[in-house]
């Protein structure tokens, strides 16, 4: 039987072409209408080091980067003994020999193939092309598009001319040459659907670029810090097509306060950073709050504490974007699931600061920030796109009007007689320094009411499941597409499970979380970090008490792991 | 307009029209008092549009001069001013930004945005109002401090030798570089009006005495040091500027007035250029870059 969900893992020494290989795999299948979930891990070196690209695609809606590869090809030892260990019975084995660095024994079930790839491109006089008789050998073996791989590597080579073109589209033909000159054992094959939909391909971080395009962006400031740093070069590739600003600042420090400058400037502002630089934005995020400045901060979380894991993936700055500021801080807390969420979200992102003129953060994570995936094309126009609201110059300008929703409008510099001080100090409803009791009371309360309506501004979170369950799973970030797999796994098992993937993380839905619990006799939290963050905030806020599934390796969950952990559980 | 400045809005208004109903907070004879009455001569003498003019300040006791300006501003974090100013600046490039703040403020905490400001040449004006003390917390020494100075919490005397404002902006590239005296009123509006006037980061060192707190830099002290920069310096050449404010440092004197001037294009201007580059405006077609990323 053809199986035809495949997972490709391409896997040798940085800088040998595996990224450009995942990337022309990825596109391909894009291409030709299948759906595509893509995961790398890069050395955190720039020159060298372990590289690997991992490819899943399917004519069906992928959710996560599943289990294993179903197809490994080593370009080197180092390649093969770091993943010989997953060289399952049934997997395919794709790797460079006769003449490579290694000679692999091949494990009882596995259906190796032996590619020269290094001898082939050498003897073509061309040695960078190894990686394109890989890709040849690969798309003949598993039936990856070949006209659309093609097209892609054409499209790609242009700009060098026709003789680099010509050279790696023959290294590419003599891969297929080679793997059509052997017999195929193994069950994988990609088969394109008939009816393509209209899609995009774009990483977490491209596509948070894009949603801040989207939302109106005009200013942004950031700091360069792994893995985030990609929305700034997005950001600064496309924003002065829209006549915006990107300015990269001296730190963190100053990002976030440029980024409160030119959103008092009456401008929609961002930035984006990871752990540290958000530990260090800490004091600018009350001065946000505490002036009623909106400003959008992305927090691209990495593996932590301290410089911790820098190109790893983990879930563990929700202690810091709930809580991270002193004082009684406010805010406005989501994250996202994938490379559509980080598109959509970042929309909503601006619209919810605008409205409610205080900071929100939007949480993404290492793996998802690389993660290339197939997104449904997002028409512009077909978001809603909220701005703040602007005092209608009747009558005298209190900036900090109690109203009756407690948000209050703002003014931008240039209103005649919309002058006023937007302060970090305790003040007034005009703005004006004022410690007493009684006013710093109201003045905290209106700023925490305002929030009260964010809970039903938001979808609510979904639900995956009906009725009762024995279990009932709750993940947040890209942990809540593992989940959904595991959950389809266990269902189509005859096992009751139901799912509650919460995208607003602050304020919390505690009536949605309640409801959920109430529907499943046991709960538990899959997350990726050590102390079960989102676990404690459920545990304080809500009445349930659910348990703790964490893992903190650098490497998110698989199906796989949910799926054996719920067995165990309910045992 | 004699304004080199045309973002300038101007509008005829008298010192009385800059000033709010909050009366100043500082002690009396702080030179606060004289840097605020400058402020109001420079702003009232250019015809600063307050409903244009964003005054922005971090936290100390300088800093709690936007106030007592009538204008758009923002009271913001201890050391962060400027950064924050120049978001407002790259946001609305059209808008007058008048920064004020003191020596820990600038500094000390807010030591590391100072060179950016200056090799970015952020058009703004940045009004320094230097005491060489942290006055707030009740008298601690600042990186302005004599090292003698005893202080709440340098008793036996300050062991760190001080840095001098000026020749930092000079090292790192501020456009506009002037000083002058709290006590002298008239020179310190001129050197404001000026540095507002001009196109680039303008850089104010103010020598603004703390009568409570630093009993060694007192006014008269200020007074007794200053030596106002001879008629022939050559305020376009930067070693000259720091030529004068070395040789101040080796006879105890203090240069006053404008040190160094110097015109080259802003980074809103180079932003501006960046956005005609890229065709751009905002009614460029978001599905032109969406397109890009259709496999």
């Amino acid at each position: 039987m053809d199986k035809n969900d495949l997972i490709i893992r391409v896997a040798g020494e940085g800088g040998e072409g595996i990224i450009s290989t995942g990337d022309f795999i990825t596109q391909a299948c894009a291409r030709a209408g299948l759906e595509v979930y893509t995961f790398k891990t890069f050395p955190a070196e720039i020159k060298g080091g372990y590289a690997m690209y991992q490819t899943r695609a399917s004519a069906q809606p992928l959710y996560c980067q599943g289990d294993t590869f179903d197809v490994l090809c080593a370009f080197n030892g180092e390649a093969y003994d770091l993943n010989r260990s997953r060289l399952l019975p049934g997997t395919a084995f794709v790797y460079d020999g006769p003449g490579g660095d290694f000679e692999p024994e091949i494990p009882a079930g596995v259906h190796g193939y032996a590619i020269p790839m290094t001898k082939t491109a050498k003897e073509m006089g061309n040695p960078k092309a190894k990686n394109m008789v890989a890709l040849g050998a690969l798309s003949q073996l598993f039936n990856i598009p070949e006209q659309a791989l093609r097209e892609v590597i054409t499209a790609k080579f242009t700009k060098k001319g026709t003789t680099v073109v010509e050279g790696n589209l023959n290294a590419f033909a003599k891969g297929r040459e080679l793997a059509a000159a052997l017999a195929k054992t193994d069950p994988w094959k990609l088969e394109a659907p008939e009816s393509k939909r209209d899609v995009v391909v774009m990483s977490g971080n491209d596509a948070v670029g894009l949603g801040a395009l989207i939302a109106g962006l005009d200013f942004f400031s950031a700091y360069p810090i792994t893995p985030a740093t990609e929305i700034a070069r997005y950001v600064a590739r496309h924003l002065p097509k829209r006549g915006g600003t990107l300015i990269q600042a001296e730190d963190e420090i100053a990002s976030a306060s440029q980024v409160v400058g030119a959103s008092f400037a009456g401008k929609k502002a961002m930035t984006a950073t990871s752990g540290p630089g958000l530990a260090l934005m800490g004091e600018m995020l009350g001065m946000s709050f505490m002036s009623e400045t909106p400003c959008v901060i992305v927090d691209v979380q990495r593996g932590g504490p301290s410089t911790g894991l820098p190109t790893k993936h983990e879930q563990s700055d929700l202690f810091l974007a709930i809580h991270g500021s002193h004082g009684d801080c406010g805010r406005i807390v989501l994250s996202v699931e994938d490379v559509s969420d980080c598109i959509s979200l970042t929309v909503e992102a601006f619209n919810l600061a605008e409205k409610y003129q205080c900071p929100v953060l939007l949480l993404s994570d290492g793996s998802l920030a690389f993660s290339t995936q197939t997104v449904a094309y997002p028409d512009p126009a077909s978001f809603k796109i909220v701005s703040r609201k602007r005092w209608d110059g009747h009558g005298e300008y209190k900036r900090y009007a109690i109203t009756d929703d407690f948000i209050s409008p703002m003014a931008d510099p240039g209103t005649p007689g919309g002058m006023h001080i937007a302060t970090g100090l305790e003040h007034d409803e005009t703005g004006n320094p004022n410690y007493s009791p009684a006013n710093h009371e109201a003045m905290q309360a209106k700023r925490f009411r305002k929030l009260d309506g964010v809970v039903n501004d938001f979808p609510p979170a979904e639900v995956d499941g009906d009725g009762e369950a024995e279990l009932g799973i709750i993940a947040w970030g890209s942990t809540i597409g593992v989940a959904r797999e595991a959950i389809a796994r266990l269902r189509a098992e005859g096992v009751s499970v139901k799912g509650f993937y919460p995208k607003l993380l602050w304020p919390m839905p505690v009536e949605q979380f309640e409801a959920f619990g109430a529907s499943c006799r046991r709960l538990m939290v899959a997350e990726v970090n050590f102390l079960g963050q989102l676990a404690h905030f459920i545990r304080a806020e809500t009445s349930l008490r659910p348990e703790s599934y964490t893992i903190c390796g650098g490497l998110p969950f698989t199906p796989a792991m949910i799926v054996a952990k719920v067995k165990e559980m309910l045992a | 307009m004699s304004c080199a400045q045309t973002h300038l809005h101007q509008v005829a208004l008298e010192t009385k029209d800059y000033k709010t109903d909050a009366k100043p907070f500082w002690c009396p004879g702080c030179g606060d008092h004289g840097v605020l009455t400058a402020m109001y001569k420079a702003l009232a003498e250019i015809g600063v549009d307050p409903n244009y003019l964003v005054n922005i300040s971090g936290i100390g006791c300088s800093s709690r001069l936007p106030y007592f300006v009538r204008s758009y501003k923002m009271h913001t974090l201890h050391g962060r001013a400027g950064p924050v100013a120049t978001g407002v600046q790259l946001a609305r490039p059209d808008l007058a930004i008048l920064v004020n703040g003191g020596d820990g403020d600038g500094f000390s905490i807010g030591g590391g945005h100072m060179p950016h400001l200056a090799r970015k040449n952020v058009n703004m004006t940045y009004v320094l109002m230097d005491n060489r003390i942290y006055g707030l917390t009740k008298g601690q020494v600042s990186p302005t401090s004599q090292r003698k100075m005893k202080a709440y919490t340098t008793p036996y005397g300050g062991v760190e030798e001080p840095m001098d404002p000026v020749l930092y902006m000079l090292t790192y590239g501020a456009s506009f570089v002037a000083q002058s005296l709290a006590t002298n009123v008239k020179m310190t509006a001129q050197l404001i009006k000026d540095g507002m006037e001009h196109k680039g980061f303008a850089f104010i060192s103010v020598l603004s005495q703390c009568p409570t707190f630093n009993v060694i830099d007192d006014a008269k002290y200020f007074k007794g040091a200053a030596e106002e920069v001879s008629p022939d310096h050559d305020v376009t050449s930067v070693d000259a500027a720091m030529h004068v404010v070395n040789v101040g440092h080796e006879t105890g004197r203090i240069p006053v007035g404008l040190l160094y001037r110097q015109e080259r294009p802003t980074l809103d201007e180079y932003m501006a250029d960046l956005v005609k580059q890229a065709g751009g405006g905002p009614d460029y077609d978001l599905r032109k870059i969406i397109d890009l990323a259709r496999p």
